[in-house]
């Protein structure tokens, strides 16, 4: 085996095997089976998923982790999630509020400190004012708020978001599940499991009914079916679960979660594999650890260009081909857990649109050799996932498709479609930027061969941009004639995409014309990661439109921040040949110097 | 003087240059972030009537009558778009199968921009909303009022003659066909506000019916998609020689206004414009399904029952998500509810155009298949050849 094959899949099986080690469960915690207690399924947005989803999703929302410390400990999601339900006095001694908002705090009394997390326990003597100020704030339209009734209104949905947590299984003040099974014929039992029902916020008892809408219960109703004589298996199990929880009796415990899980494969078979399917999913985490991989594979390309290129290269190469192989996984589960073509939000876009310009980038790398392709390809996908990590605050990435979305023909065909040319035309802008980095730090400008390459792919990304993104574009102009009855509405989000569309044929006629060379295409391109961004996001800002399925706000200082760094760039890039013939790492100007990379 | 041919091979060389093509294409884009950021104060509609359908976009100075042209608007853009591809298409690309790509590809886009054009001029769009039960010949208008007078003389059917709104702007004396009444008209608002008379108001224009005890207030005309204007009237009907009062007519005033001439009954009525159609839709049920758990709507649908005596046609259709009903050139669509769900609102549109831009869709698809994979073959081709060449030189660099 010669030296770049052995770089390539040394890297590449290294980085699959540190994806791996994720999948190992995590163990028992203070001697109890978290993990059986995860893969209990439930019913939560109208959607069958295991409990560890739901106490990540509600942690992520609540504290924007999904785990954290507390005495001396980590605590998962699972684990804070059974406190929260069987041992409410604890948790709220635990600090799973976020607060950033310094009038917030002194709503609460509180002056601001290095310290953003706060207990429950802080909060409860004004959860009566939250509320009175969240319910007034969320009155107000969304985009008119100030920041202070943006983050009361905030707090507010966390705040009842915890407390009907906390009130799903058994109320919070009372002695548990398993005492209120045993006093279903007493005066008030009938209030409390209405009381119960009403606070629900996920539905842990399947029975055997045919449709979903009957076939889960609330633990209120589950009580109330049990007062009329027909108790469940799980219910039973639950509550020793509970007993057994605050008892600190993890014997009983394991058994007791093991038997809530039988049940409920035995009420509905197939259940139990889904949701571990999900809970494995959830543990991989494939797209924090594809992250990880392209920034390992960038940094090994930028090593590469000045030290070992022939070990380096090829294992910055097996790196990203190991990072896209995590990331295919990843978004391959959630197509078959979700049951749905893989763009489903503006969360899942920036997964997918990342995923493709890896591809693509992977692809030009294996045609040019230059690792400029492995460069590109691992800036975008890192960035792509960081952007789809700051999506996910809004709990569940899964979500249930509103009415007219629920089309996985045409979620397959147009959403797909015009996410690929977001891709496409985010990769060229990249490769237009590495070209004008690597003009300016290299003496000479670096060897002409290399910008002719670099070029050259850039060509052919807008290229592949055009094609994608206007198919895309048509193929939504037919789903809007097929379901409100206009083939083109200038609805702002349709308009985005007509304007990639539209740039993408302006580059390509201008370079056919001659119009352009070299610099005016790389800052066309350039201009594209622009209009592409604006379209993807910007759009959404402005509030109107039937696209409204991603509305944002806070995104607003980071979608400028990106827009004035590429106009930046682009700056650079125009800079006509004798600002960076020097290079920027070389004193003495000798532009003849040897185009050889950096020595 | 330039020669008469020299003038005609400038404007020919001007009509087909690809600087024209790009010059549109951006022209385009500006009014496309234009229309855009004006939906946010005008609404869709406006946005697009002051930006995409005309062909100038004007200024309004503000404070002054004036306005003055500053854009070419999205038809004139598009117009000469079209007109440059065609051109350009004629004189430029030879017939040869290289160009075979192309060639489909601008075949489609002018497709697709004629299809644009068709449906600017053509497309009418209607609503039909339909209570459970309860049945429909016509559609109305969602933009556009008319004033009716409506003969209830007979109690079994009504005969009703309807005056457009243009017709009301336009003043003077409107005879109603079939009628002895004529209409005179004393004023139009195309949006307004009323409210209970004060003692503090100027006295009332009408003379009879609830208008003399109702005090108008003109506002300007509002295009926001989510708000919709209040046409007001002040109507005098005259019928043989003789005056029946001067009445208010709004869409606001719900309860119908009436006069009797020669023993038959005449009711005054604005309501959203009619089209009546040679065929009735009857709602049976409509459907408004949740995710369970939640308030996410999953399904909208409406069964509806379509009965054309003069086809014989009697059968019942399901209107669904992205499933819209077609039929007689018109495409209803499941667009709203209301009434705790037992009220259907569908949405109508009528658009001779609707095909041209599938097929465009495909034209254009294939064109740029085909172009790219011509393009690619080639490519490979060149860089195989000079991969061959460079084998040499590579092998040397990359062993210092």
């Amino acid at each position: 085996m010669n030296k770049t094959r052995l770089a390539f899949w040394g890297a590449a099986l290294c980085a699959l095997a540190g994806a791996a080690v994720m999948l190992v469960p995590q163990g028992k915690v203070r001697g109890f089976d978290v993990d059986a207690f995860g893969h209990l399924p439930v019913l939560e947005g109208g959607r069958v998923k295991p409990v560890d989803t739901v106490a990540r999703n509600a942690l992520l929302m609540i504290r924007s982790q999904q785990s954290f410390r507390h005495e001396g400990r980590t605590i998962g999601a699972d684990e804070w999630l059974l406190d929260v339900l069987f041992r409410p006095e604890v948790a709220d001694e635990q600090k799973a509020f976020v607060i950033n908002d310094p009038q917030v705090l002194g709503l609460m009394h509180l002056q601001q400190t290095g310290d953003r997390y706060y207990a429950f326990k802080t909060l409860r003597p004004f959860v009566e004012e939250i509320q009175r100020q969240g319910e007034q704030a969320q009155q107000v339209d969304p985009k008119q708020r100030t920041p202070f009734q943006n983050a009361v209104a905030n707090l507010y949905d966390r705040v009842f978001l915890y407390l009907r947590l906390e009130n799903t299984v058994q109320l919070a003040q009372t002695p548990g599940l398993a005492w209120e099974l045993a006093s279903l014929g007493t005066p008030e039992a009938a209030t409390r499991r209405a009381a119960l029902s009403e606070a629900a916020y996920f539905r842990p008892f399947v029975s055997s009914a045919a449709s979903t809408n009957d076939a889960w219960q609330s633990a209120g109703e589950a009580l109330d079916a049990a007062a009329r004589g027909r108790s469940s298996p799980q219910l039973v199990a639950w509550a020793r679960m509970s007993l057994a929880y605050r008892a600190g009796d993890p014997a009983s415990f394991d058994r007791a979660a093991a038997e809530a899980l039988a049940a409920a494969g035995a009420a509905q078979p197939g259940l139990v594999a889904q949701s571990g399917h999900e809970l494995v999913f959830n543990r991989a985490q494939p797209f924090y650890v594809g992250m990880v991989v392209y920034v390992l594979a960038l940094l090994a390309v930028f090593v590469s260009w000045l030290w070992r290129p022939e070990w380096l290269r090829p294992a910055a190469y097996g790196l990203l081909v190991a990072g896209a192989v995590i990331h295919t996984a990843g978004l391959a589960s959630r197509v078959v857990l979700q049951g749905r073509p893989p763009v489903t939000n503006l969360y899942s876009s920036a997964v997918f649109v990342g995923w493709g310009a890896v591809l693509l980038g992977a692809v030009l790398e294996r045609i040019y050799r230059k690792g400029f392709g492995t460069a590109v390809a691992a800036a975008a996908g890192f960035a792509s996932l960081i952007v789809a990590h700051h999506l996910t605050g809004d709990g569940d990435t899964m979500e249930m498709m509103r009415a007219v979305l629920d089309s996985n023909f045409w979620l397959g065909t147009h959403v797909v479609t015009i996410t690929i040319g977001y891709s496409g035309t985010f990769l060229a802008g990249a490769l237009a930027i590495a070209w004008t980095v690597r003009r300016h730090l290299l003496r000479g400008g670096g060897d002409p061969a290399t910008s002719k390459a670099i070029m050259g792919m850039t060509y052919g990304v807008v290229c592949f941009a055009l094609f994608f993104s206007f198919l895309g574009t048509v193929l939504g102009g037919i789903w809007a004639d097929q379901s409100w009855g206009r083939f083109w509405g200038w609805d702002p989000k349709e308009n985005g995409a007509l304007l990639i569309v539209l740039w993408n044929a302006i580059i390509l006629h201008a370079r056919w014309g001659g119009y352009v060379r070299e610099r005016g295409i790389m800052a066309m391109a350039i201009l594209g990661n622009v209009i592409t961004s604006l379209s993807w996001f910007g759009v959404n800002m402005l509030g109107v439109g039937l696209h409204s399925y991603g509305f944002m706000d806070k995104a607003f200082w980071a979608l400028s921040a990106f827009i004035a760094s590429q106009l930046a760039i682009m700056v650079f890039t125009v800079l006509p040949p004798r600002f960076w013939e020097a290079g920027a790492f070389s004193r003495a100007a000798k532009p003849s110097s040897a185009p050889a990379a950096g020595k | 003087m330039p020669k008469p041919s020299e003038l005609r091979s400038t404007l020919w060389d001007a009509l087909t240059s690809l600087k024209l093509t790009i010059a549109c294409m951006a022209a385009l884009m500006v009014l496309v972030v234009a229309c855009t950021l004006a939906q946010v104060r005008l609404g869709t509609f406006g946005a697009v009537d002051a930006y995409m359908h005309r062909w100038v976009v004007w200024w309004d100075v503000p404070g002054s009558p004036w306005s003055f042209p500053i854009f070419p608007g999205g038809a004139l853009v598009g117009a000469v778009l079209a007109v440059n591809l065609f051109a350009a298409q004629l004189r430029r690309l030879e017939l040869a199968w290289r160009k075979a790509g192309l060639w489909i590809v601008h075949a489609g886009l002018i497709l697709l921009v004629a299809g644009e054009f068709v449906t600017g001029l053509y497309q009418v769009e209607t609503r039909m909303a339909i209570q459970e039960g309860a049945s429909a010949n016509f559609v109305e208008s969602p933009r556009q009022s008319e004033l009716v007078v409506v003969d209830t003389t007979d109690p079994a059917s009504d005969d009703v003659y309807g005056v457009p709104e243009s017709l009301l702007a336009r003043a003077g004396e409107i005879p109603i066909p079939g009628t002895p009444v004529t209409l005179r008209i004393h004023g139009y608002y195309p949006n307004a506000a009323l409210s209970m008379r004060q003692a503090s108001d100027p006295p009332a224009a009408a003379t009879a019916g609830v208008g003399t005890s109702v005090a108008v207030r003109e506002l300007p005309p509002v295009s926001r998609d989510e708000e919709t204007n209040a046409p007001t009237a002040l109507v005098e009907p005259i019928a043989g020689g003789r005056s029946y009062g001067t009445w208010l007519v709004s869409s606001l005033l719900g309860a119908p206004q009436g006069f009797t001439h020669e023993g038959r009954t005449y009711q005054l009525v604005v309501r959203p414009r009619r089209i009546y159609l040679p065929y009735t839709v009857t709602l049976k049920k409509f459907r408004h399904d949740v995710y369970p758990g939640t308030n996410i709507p999953k399904n909208f649908s409406s069964l509806v029952h379509l009965s054309n005596p003069s086809k014989g046609e009697e059968r019942d259709v399901l209107i669904y998500m992205n499933q819209p009903l077609r039929y007689e050139g018109k495409a209803f669509y499941q667009a709203s509810f209301g009434n705790n769900d037992t009220l259907s609102i569908l949405q109508v549109v009528q658009n001779p155009g609707w095909l041209l831009p599938y097929v465009s869709c495909v034209l254009v698809t294939l064109g740029l298949l085909v172009h790219f994979a011509i393009t690619l073959r080639r490519s490979m081709r060149r860089q195989a050849a000079t991969r061959a060449a460079a084998a040499a030189p590579a092998a040397v660099e990359a062993s210092t």
